[in-house]
């Protein structure tokens, strides 16, 4: 075609500066590097009719074979154009003119309702690859740098193709994105300079090549490397500066555009690793200013499941197999400082072997502690009568109400030995007087005691009567397992324990009585 | 008769989850301890009185620190296992996986100390283990405490 030849001479004096990796960039004959002449020798002054002319330039150069594509992930770098254009849009600067806000705002509305038109059905990856990466190429981002008016369309782009990826077929999505993506940035490629775009094209092609040099799964390696261009990008000339800023932080964009993608894949691989775990959101290097447009974008693909979700961080592997090591690893850390602060005299003790050998020594001792206080209880034992209530006082000035009521029982019970006839108020009297002649409580305490036991004797007093005496027994906790029952209730899941929840768990009623008649 | 001290130790003031609350255990323990003492007063042999209190003080950690925990329940199990139980009625245990890796002879070490701690995960036996160390180190100051105090009056 004319626009070929026409074209590809302005590429080419383009894209002098261009990284030899680029292969994309021997495809000059094809109608990509055109659709960027194209964009150039015309100056954008928005008419439709350019932009149905790069429509039909897009479609013809999306169907035309290619044969030099980059290996690597065409849909990453689908998604990486688009984030970047969504964050280039994003980002606000401006450098131009309002001529060009018309100009993409009339360009923008067609290729967004071209792209469901063009059926590439056929197309193979290769041809999008090469698709993507030409256009790519095109010294296009300065111009979008500028254009507040795209800011929209390319928040569009983004969503679309976050969701896309998400939810439509692959090769669909893909198709579709690189429509939009190639059409978007034959638009923009209308009020580009060259010299701007060629800076800007330099790192855009940088970007490009290294998503399609690497494998997917090496992708947060890409942050790394995005922080290259921006370093780079610091050697720019001063005119070009913001552009290639705001281009940078776009380039930062798209390395986490993908993520979402392999978070989905990878969480489920998780989840199938890891017995879905609790939800864990390691944390990402946190790029502030694309995080409001990104977590719409992120949000969608999620799946909403039980999954483990992790971040790759920075520099480290997204193999499915390490992050789950990484997670457990993270857990174990986690367990580990926890018991740190719990065994004293372990916060300088570095290690695991260490900290492990420094706990079990402490399990140990203090094992070893409570036998020995039994011991020294069993010979201390006889010599005292255990009054609950001092010791309780000594320990602490609280005493809970429900405490009294079944602390006094018990000891009623185990003296009298379930003797009934004794009326209860009497009988809850007597332990108490005992008690309070032994305790040397202050005053204050005192009262508080009283109070909560009149309280209980009240309460005792309405329910015994001989007939509801059993029942009142039944109630007991000693005789009854109740309240302990009803809370000693383990979860369903833990189905291996059904033999010990009907030993503990008997309702109260029929174990009772004979509970009562056991003890007499 | 220490049968009947566990089972009073089991019942409880509708047992917390927690076992933050040392009242609660203070209260089970001295509960337990005085069951204890009166069953039989003192069954003839300090040694004897010393494992039963013991057990009780174990059943007293182990009812408070609630169902939740692994460890708690394997020691109750334990606990109430003891006493001559044999295959009293032929239960469908499901034999709980036991987890190879008993290279490191320190996690099998820890396994063997907590309680239920030969079936569990090494993320789960760390996390189990934090927690028994805590009710462990309460049980200990609650009968220091009670020691202490015992021996003063």
């Amino acid at each position: 075609m004319e626009k070929e030849r026409f074209f590809g001479g302005g590429w080419k004096s383009a894209h002098a500066g261009l990284l030899p990796e680029v292969r994309a960039f021997a495809l000059d004959e094809h109608l990509p590097h055109s659709f960027v002449g194209f964009g150039w020798e015309q100056p954008v002054h928005g008419q439709e009719a350019h932009a149905q002319q790069l429509e039909s330039a897009l479609s013809s150069l999306v169907s035309s074979p290619s044969s030099n594509a980059p290996d690597g992930n065409d849909s990453v770098v689908i998604r990486e154009l688009i984030g970047r254009l969504g964050s280039i849009c994003n980002s606000g600067n401006v450098s131009p003119s309002s001529r060009c806000h018309s100009a993409h705002a009339s360009y923008y509305s067609t290729p967004l309702s071209s792209p469901p038109k063009l059926n590439l059905a056929g197309a193979d990856h290769q041809r999008q690859r090469m698709l993507v990466n030409q256009v790519a190429a095109a010294p296009l981002t300065a111009p979008f740098l500028a254009d507040q008016g795209f800011a929209e369309r390319a928040a569009r782009f983004s969503c679309f193709g976050a969701a896309e990826a998400g939810q439509l077929s692959r090769v669909s999505s893909r198709q579709s994105l690189a429509k939009e993506v190639a059409a978007s940035y034959a638009m923009m490629a209308g009020s580009s300079s060259s010299p701007e775009a060629s800076s800007a094209s330099e790192k855009l092609t940088a970007v490009v090549a290294e998503h399609n040099a690497r494998k997917r799964k090496a992708a947060p390696k890409g942050k790394g490397k995005a922080a290259a261009p921006s370093s780079s990008s610091a050697m720019d000339p001063p005119e070009a500066s913001p552009k290639i800023e705001s281009f940078i932080d776009a380039s930062k964009l798209c390395e986490l555009i993908p993520l979402p993608q392999e978070e989905n894949s990878d969480s489920k691989r998780c989840k199938s690793a890891e017995a879905g775990g609790a939800d864990k959101d390691a944390p990402v290097k946190p790029k502030t200013e694309q995080n409001s447009s990104d977590d719409g974008n992120a949000k969608p693909p999620e799946p909403p499941k039980d999954y483990i979700h992790v971040r790759a961080r920075r520099g480290q592997a997204t193999d499915s197999h390490s992050l789950a090591e990484r997670v457990r690893r993270e857990k174990i850390s986690e367990r580990m400082k926890l018991l740190q602060d719990l065994v004293p005299g372990c916060n300088k003790v570095t290690g695991k072997a260490v900290m492990l050998d420094e706990i079990i020594n402490y399990v140990q001792s203090l094992q070893r502690q409570v036998e020995f206080l039994s011991m020294k209880l069993a010979t201390l034992d006889p010599q005292l009568e255990f009054d609950t209530e001092t010791l309780l006082s000594k320990e602490m000035h609280q005493v809970h109400v429900p405490l009294p009521q079944q602390v006094l029982f018990p000891l009623d019970m185990a003296t009298s030995a379930f003797s009934l006839a004794q009326p209860p108020l009497k009988l809850a009297e007597n332990p108490l007087d005992s008690m309070f002649s032994s305790l040397q409580l202050p005053p204050i305490d005192h009262v508080m005691m009283m109070h909560h036991f009149r309280h209980k004797f009240k309460s005792v007093e309405n329910n015994l009567t001989d007939p509801k005496l059993a029942e009142l027994v039944c109630s007991l906790p000693i005789s009854g397992k109740t309240t302990f029952g009803m809370s000693f209730r383990p979860g369903s899941r833990r189905a291996r324990r059904h033999h010990s929840p009907p030993e503990l768990f008997e309702p109260s009623e029929p174990e009772a009585p004979k509970k009562i008649e056991s003890c007499v | 008769m220490y049968r009947r001290s566990f089972k009073d130790t089991r019942s409880s003031l509708g047992s917390p989850n927690p076992n933050f609350s040392k009242p609660m255990v203070a209260l089970r323990f001295l509960r337990a301890l005085s069951l204890v003492r009166r069953s039989g007063l003192g069954a003839c042999s300090p040694s004897y009185r010393a494992r039963g209190i013991r057990r009780a003080a174990y059943a007293c950690m182990a009812a408070s620190a609630g169902p939740r925990r692994a460890w708690s329940r394997a020691l109750l199990r334990k606990i109430r296992r003891r006493p001559g139980r044999g295959l009293r009625r032929p239960r469908a245990v499901i034999w709980r996986h036991r987890p190879v890796g008993g290279g490191d002879r320190l996690e099998v070490a820890l396994r063997r100390l907590v309680p239920g701690g030969g079936c569990m995960e090494y993320c789960r036996l760390l996390e189990e283990a934090a927690d028994y160390v805590k009710c462990l180190a309460m049980q200990v100051r609650l009968m220091q405490t009670i020691v202490d105090s015992a021996s003063h009056v």
